[in-house]
Parts: structure tokens; sequence; C-alpha cells
């Protein structure tokens, strides 16, 4: 079995883990949900296993590199961290029922890169530019914030449905096994403050690299600037969150924003601009 | 910054925020007063991430660095009219974007001149005693009656405090009474600043670089040497006080056809002696006295070419060896020849040299020899048919060369950045009061505490803490 198959069995995976998710929430069963949070931990661990067969395999062809250097590798080891970090949010707040959006992502990432005929699964050579330590320190770190605001974009948008609810007079006992509003807001700064940072740190190790390779820690290049859009968002949530009367609705929107500006610096750049990065469109 | 709610910094802060009408426009004091708020208030910082924002995408939407010529071919003169008047075309380095850091900078500096004060005037404030009507209106607080005396109490709710944030001290309290406070972590409110100065560092650095550096490309053929760079953004060489010599160029493939590796090896020269050899491959610079050079391209260049010249009516022929752009005598026409350009791919038709052939003041006549169809019908120079025999190539480096004083600063202000994110978003200044009186029977308590983040996990904890405290109760039962 090679890692390609893997990873198509991952997608498959992580589709049943929404449908459990989100068969859990319409019926209210909390034996759906933790049947979900278990096929999403297998479907995590699938999806480890691929990334590493594909390690090996990329020594077998004599290419030797981590599997982080095209747009189908890192799509893959996106859906893992969006699981991954999820999970490990999961475990710590005891809430079940936030898994829906989270886990479509990852299908969504997976079957994108498994099915798209614009994404070539081959494993190819390195770039001599992307011969780098720093390129694994880079993809990895940038990939964490990323996969946290997704996280946060999925917060944000239940946050926005609870508050609508709540307005609208319903009581919450209902859907107590939904979080609160005011739980909601909270683990979404928390989501967005390790977002932040790694997206910092990712922003960092890229700046670091290109002044070893290139010679030049910032270039505005378009991926480059893009992620310092992303950077801005986020920075202007936190001290939006400082101003009395921003905290809240304004803070989910702005964060939503914020991850609609990760996904063009993922996705649009790669296809609609061209510069440094555009190699990933391969 | 109004989040370890005390008195001190309620007062001052508060204002900041909002903007007070001006009494009367003639009143400068009030005046400057205003606008010193307003530059270093959040909402302005806001409003500059928002423009920047929308700056950086436009920027990334215009293609930059391009000249007018290329603009006019892709859009209407009216449009490119409005692309060079808002210097859309070079944004990140166009002034009012630059101006727009600028002010960011400004904003930040006179926020933190503004705040910092306060902030240290806050931690250096020690209570002195408790009140504990303004205790129980904290949003953490609880008060409850536990049996046991005043003493025990004291000496329970003493260690409870020291293993959940270290030891407490004593304020002053009445003779029934006892007030407690212990406190932690109370450094990690100078970490905010250290992320606000390391941003200035950052920009302090790029800065420097962007005064006292250059950044430009530098072609060095195999075998040669050259001090000349061509910068990027102007029109200007740099002479490097030294020389860069290559003695070999080098780039390999992978078996797909890709390129794998490009390596140069390279030696600097002071006053011709070797000071210096070292290889540099793409991501392995080498740098000397501050100058950086990075692999960034290579290419081939024309050296000498050994060319046959036919006659059509005559039928001699001769060859010649001619070195490029070095003009010869051309055999006994009393005319002079020279290699002019070479191209590696004419059109498609692979390799070839331009040859031309001029009297001394004369407009030169000449043309593009195809090297690979030597018997190509355009293969002519002043009636002559032209075959090139051989060419000699060299090939060069492409070396991208910059030299920035500014780097260490800006790493520095990266490393500094993530130390303090990482202690602003994880570490936290808290604050536990305990205040009890003996109230027969038992004793009165109320615990408060406050946090720089108010959050579930310590308001778990602080209920942990009262269950804690209040334990004592059960064991005093038990007892008695
Ligand atoms: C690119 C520039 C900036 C960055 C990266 C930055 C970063 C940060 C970070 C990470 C925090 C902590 C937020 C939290 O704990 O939730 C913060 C807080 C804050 N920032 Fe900035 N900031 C920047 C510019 C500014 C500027 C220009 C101002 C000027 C008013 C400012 C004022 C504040 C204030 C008042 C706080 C709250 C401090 C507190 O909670 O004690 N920041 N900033």
């Amino acid at each position: 079995m090679n890692s390609s198959q893997i990873l198509a069995y991952t997608t498959f995976a992580y589709l049943a883990t929404s449908f459990l998710y989100l068969a859990g929430v319409t019926f209210r069963s909390p034996k759906a949900l933790r049947a979900a949070s278990w096929t999403a931990l297998a479907a995590v661990i699938i999806n480890v296993a691929g990334i590493l067969l594909r390690w090996k395999e990329s020594y077998d062809l004599g290419y030797g590199h981590a599997p982080l250097s095209n747009l189908y590798e890192s799509l893959v080891f996106g859906a893992a961290c969006v699981m991954g970090i999820y999970l490990v949010m999961e475990k710590k707040t005891g809430h079940r029922a936030l898994g829906v959006v989270p886990s479509l992502l990852a299908f969504l990432a997976m079957a994108y890169a498994s099915f798209s005929p614009d994404v070539s699964s081959r494993i190819q050579p390195l770039l001599p530019a992307l011969k780098s330590n720093w390129l694994i320190a880079h993809v990895i770190t940038c990939f964490l914030g990323y996969a946290a605001f997704a996280i946060s974009f999925a917060i944000s948008l239940v946050y926005l449905w609870q508050r609508r609810r709540h307005e609208a007079g319903h009581a919450s006992g209902r859907l107590g096994f939904i979080p609160g509003v005011r739980e909601l807001d909270e683990y979404n700064y928390q989501v967005i403050l390790f977002g932040f940072l790694w997206l910092s740190v990712g922003i960092i190790t890229g700046s670091v690299w290109a002044n070893s390779a290139w010679g030049s820690y910032w270039s505005w290049d378009p991926k480059e600037t893009w992620s310092l859009i992303t950077w801005l968002i986020y920075a202007a949530v936190l001290h939006a969150r400082v101003v009395r009367g921003w905290q809240g609705p304004r803070v989910a929107w702005l964060s939503m924003a914020g991850f609609c500006s990760v996904l063009f610096t993922y996705f649009g750049v790669n296809f609609l601009l061209s510069g440094l990065h555009s190699y990933a469109t391969k | 910054m109004d989040r370890l709610l005390e008195r001190p910094e309620i007062d001052h802060v508060k204002p900041l925020e909002v903007n007070e009408p001006m009494s009367s426009s003639a009143n400068l004091p009030s005046l400057f007063s205003s606008s010193w708020r307003r530059l270093g208030s959040l909402r302005l910082t806001l409003f500059l991430f928002f423009i920047l924002t929308i700056g950086c995408v436009v920027g990334t939407l215009f293609p930059q660095g391009v000249g007018q010529r290329e603009l006019l071919s892709q859009f209407s003169p009216r449009i490119v009219r409005w692309i060079l008047a808002l210097q859309l075309h070079d944004l990140y380095h166009s002034p009012w974007f630059q101006a727009l850091l600028g002010l960011l900078s400004i904003n930040l500096i006179v926020c933190t001149i503004q705040r910092f004060p306060k902030t240290v005037a806050l931690l250096q404030h020690r209570e002195e005693f408790l009140d504990p009507r303004k205790l129980s209106k904290f949003s953490l607080s609880r008060s409850f009656t536990v049996c046991g005396d005043l003493a025990r109490v004291r000496q329970h709710a003493e260690r409870v405090v020291r293993d959940a944030v270290g030891s407490p001290r004593h304020l002053h309290a009445p003779q029934d009474s006892f007030a407690l406070l212990a406190e932690s972590g109370r450094w990690t409110r100078y970490m905010v600043y250290v992320v606000h100065v390391s941003v200035l560092i950052i920009f302090f650095g790029a800065l420097l670089g962007s005064l006292y550096g250059f950044k430009g490309m530098m072609n060095v053929v195999e075998g040669e040497t050259n001090n000349r760079v061509s910068l990027f953004r102007e029109h200007k060489q740099v002479v490097l006080p030294f020389q860069v010599r290559c003695d070999d160029f080098d780039v390999s493939f992978y078996d797909t056809g890709a390129p794998k590796e490009f390596r140069s090896d390279l030696a600097i020269l002071e006053d011709g002696r070797e000071v210096l050899h070292r290889s540099i491959r793409v991501n392995d610079p080498l740098t000397y006295k501050g100058v950086t050079f990075y692999q960034a391209s290579y290419g081939a260049i024309l050296k000498t070419a050994k060319v046959q010249f036919t006659d059509k009516e005559g039928g001699t022929s001769f060859a010649m060896d001619l070195s490029f752009r070095a003009p010869v005598p051309f055999g006994d026409t009393g005319r002079l020849v020279e290699l002019v350009d070479f191209a590696e791919d004419f059109n498609g038709f692979g390799k070839a040299v331009a040859i031309v052939t001029y009297k001394e003041g004369e407009q030169p006549k000449g043309s593009w020899i195809l090297v690979d169809r030597p018997h190509f019908h355009g293969n002519r120079v002043a009636g002559y048919a032209v075959q090139v025999l051989d060419l000699n190539q060299a090939h060069y480096t492409g070396l991208q060369v910059k030299r920035d004083p500014g780097v260490t600063i800006v790493i520095t202000g990266f490393i500094l950045l993530l130390i303090g994110l990482v202690t602003t978003f994880y570490t936290q200044h808290r604050k536990i009061y305990v205040w009890a009186q003996a109230s027969n029977p038992g004793t009165t308590v109320i615990l408060a505490a406050r946090t720089t983040k108010k959050s579930l996990a310590f308001e778990k904890e602080f209920q942990h803490l009262c269950e804690r405290v209040r334990a004592l109760d059960a064991t005093a039962r038990k007892e008695s």
C-alpha cells in the first residue's frame, strides 16, 4: 500500500467524521458525538501515518525530503493540523459539539488534494531554493497558525449563531451541549492567540529563510504580503478586544475575515498571483 | 489595559479612549493634549491596521516594480495616470505607504509613553490594607463562614494560598481579623511592552537597511573577476572595495530534468591577493566584510568563435578567430569585422552570433548567423557566406549582492517579538486576596481574585481555591 492510497482512505475517514459530528449535533446524540471524536482521532492517526510513509517513499525514490514541499503535501498536512488541534481543544474544553466545521474543512482539503486534477500527488524532487531546514520550520509553523484560524472560523460561526438564538430569546437549555456565548468567545480568543503566535513564528521563519536564500528578509512578494495581511487582521482582533464595545460579535466577524484572508493567502495567491511561492501550484 | 481593574489605572486609562469635546478651539494646550491622546489611541491603531491591510491588498493586485510602458500595455491611459499618481505600481516603497508605517510607529511610541509610566506606578503600588466591601464587589469573589477560630483559619488559608500562587503577604488588619494578599507573575505585565518595542526595533532595523544598505546583481564569468554591482531599484552601480573571482560554476540536474543544485566556487581578492575561497549554493551564501553573495542565476557568454567566410563569387574561403566585441581587420578588404552579440536561442533557431563589418566612421553592416544551421541562406555578411565552425563559450554565475546593516537588529526584534508574544499570551499576573474576621461562632472569610487573563479556567481555579479554604470546615467538623 502506498501513501496516496492511505491518504485517500483518510479523506473518507474525515467524511465519516463530519457525518457523525453533524448527526450528533442534529439529533443531540452524545453517543454519535463520542463516536465522532474517536473516528476523528483514527482519521488523524491514518493521516499522520500517510505523511510519514510518504516521507519514507521520497527517500526510496532518492529525493529524500520532508513531505511539505508542494500543494498536495501541504493540504494533507493542513488537514492533519486542523483536526489535531481541534481534538486537543475538544479534550481541553470537554465540548464535542464544535467538530462539524473543522472536520468538514479537513475533508475538503483532503478531497481537493486527492481528487482535483490541479493537484499532483507525485513525489517531486526539491528545487534548490527549497533545500533548507527552514522550509520545514516555516511550513509547519504557518500551518499550525492557519489550522488554528480555521478552528476560530468554526467557533465564530457557532458563536454568531448562538448569539442570534440568545437574542431571539431561546432558552439555552435545550441546546446545552453546545457551549454558551461566553465560553465560545473565550475559546475563540484562546485559539486566535495560539494561531497568532504560530503565524508570527511562521512569518519570521519564512523571513529568516528568505534572508539566507535570497538575501532579503522581506521582499513584498504576494504570498508574504498576504500573510502580513492575515497577521494584521488578527492583530486588529487582539487590539479590538482591548477597546470597549468591540468584543463579541465584531471579534467573530473579524476572525472570519481573517480566515478568508488565510484562504486567499493559500489558494488565491497560488492561482491568481505570481511570485516566489508560485512553485506551489504544481 | 483595563483587565486588572485597579483604581490608579481606571482613572487614567479610560479617558484615553474617549474623544473629549474640546472646550474651545483657541485653547492650545487642550488642542495639543487631545491630539496627543488621539495619537496614542487604539482607535488610531485599528484605523491604521485597516488602511495598511487595504494598501497591502491593492499592492498585490497591481503588478509591482514595472515601468510606465508595461503599464500602458495592460491598462488604459487614464487608469495608468491614476496608478502613477498613487504610485500603485511601486506601492510598498511609495511615500504614502511609508508614511502610514511611520504613523503606526508614532502611534506605538506615543501609546507606550502614555501607558508605561502607569503600568510601573501600578506595579509599584502596594496595598496596605483590604476593604472587605470592595473585595466583595470583585467579579471573582466569595464570602462564607467556616467554623474554626481565626488563628486556625489563618494558618490554613496561608497554606492554601501559598500552594496556589505563592507566599502571601500580611496586611494591616484590626485585632479580630486578618488580611492576606498573594501575587504572582507581576513581571508579565511588562511583556506586552516587549512585544510593542520589538515591533519598533524591527521597523528601525528595516529603516537602517534601506538607508545604509544596497541590493543588486553581479555577473562573474568563470575564471574572471568583478567588483561592480548593478543595483536593483536605481540605475546605479556600487563598486566593491574588493574583487570577486569565480573559479567554477556548476549546475546538476535530477533525472527528471529539474535543477538539483547550483554551485559557484568563489574567491575574494584584496589588492589581487586571494583572502577567501569558498563555494556557495542556493540557501548557502557567502558573507565578506558585511557584503553577502547569493547564488541567484547563471548563464553563458561567448568568448571567441572560429568563423569561416566564403566569397560566393571568387570562391575563396578563409577562417578567422574572432573575440567577442574586439574588432579586427577583415582579411585584405580594408574593413573591420566584429562579433557584436550572441544569443543562446535566437527566435527558436538555436545559438546565433551577430557579426558586422565596417570601415572606420561608417555604419556597420551585418547579420545574425545561425550556428546550428550552417547552410541557412541568410548566413551572409557583406557578400560572404558565413559559417561558424567553433564556439568558445564561458559560463557566468549570477550573484545577488547585498549589504544590510539592519539585519541583526531586525532578527533581534524577531526574537524579542516571539518571547514577548509567548509570555503575554501564556503567563498572567494574578492576585489572591483573603480577608477574615472572627464572628461568633466561627470565622467569616472573603476570598477574591484578580487576573490579567480573565478566563473560565481561572474561574474554575478560583472555585477550587474556595473549596479548599472551606475544607477546613469539614476537617473541623470531623474533629469535633
Ligand atoms: C504591529 C504592531 C503591533 C503588534 C504586533 C501588537 C501586538 C500586541 C499584542 C500581541 C498584544 C497582546 C494582546 C492580548 O494579550 O490579547 C497587544 C496589546 C496591546 N496593544 Fe499592541 N501591537 C501593535 C501595535 C500597537 C499600537 C500601535 C498600539 C497603540 C495604541 C497598541 C496598543 C496596545 C494595547 C493598549 C494593548 C493592551 C495591553 C494590555 O492588555 O495590557 N498596540 N499588542
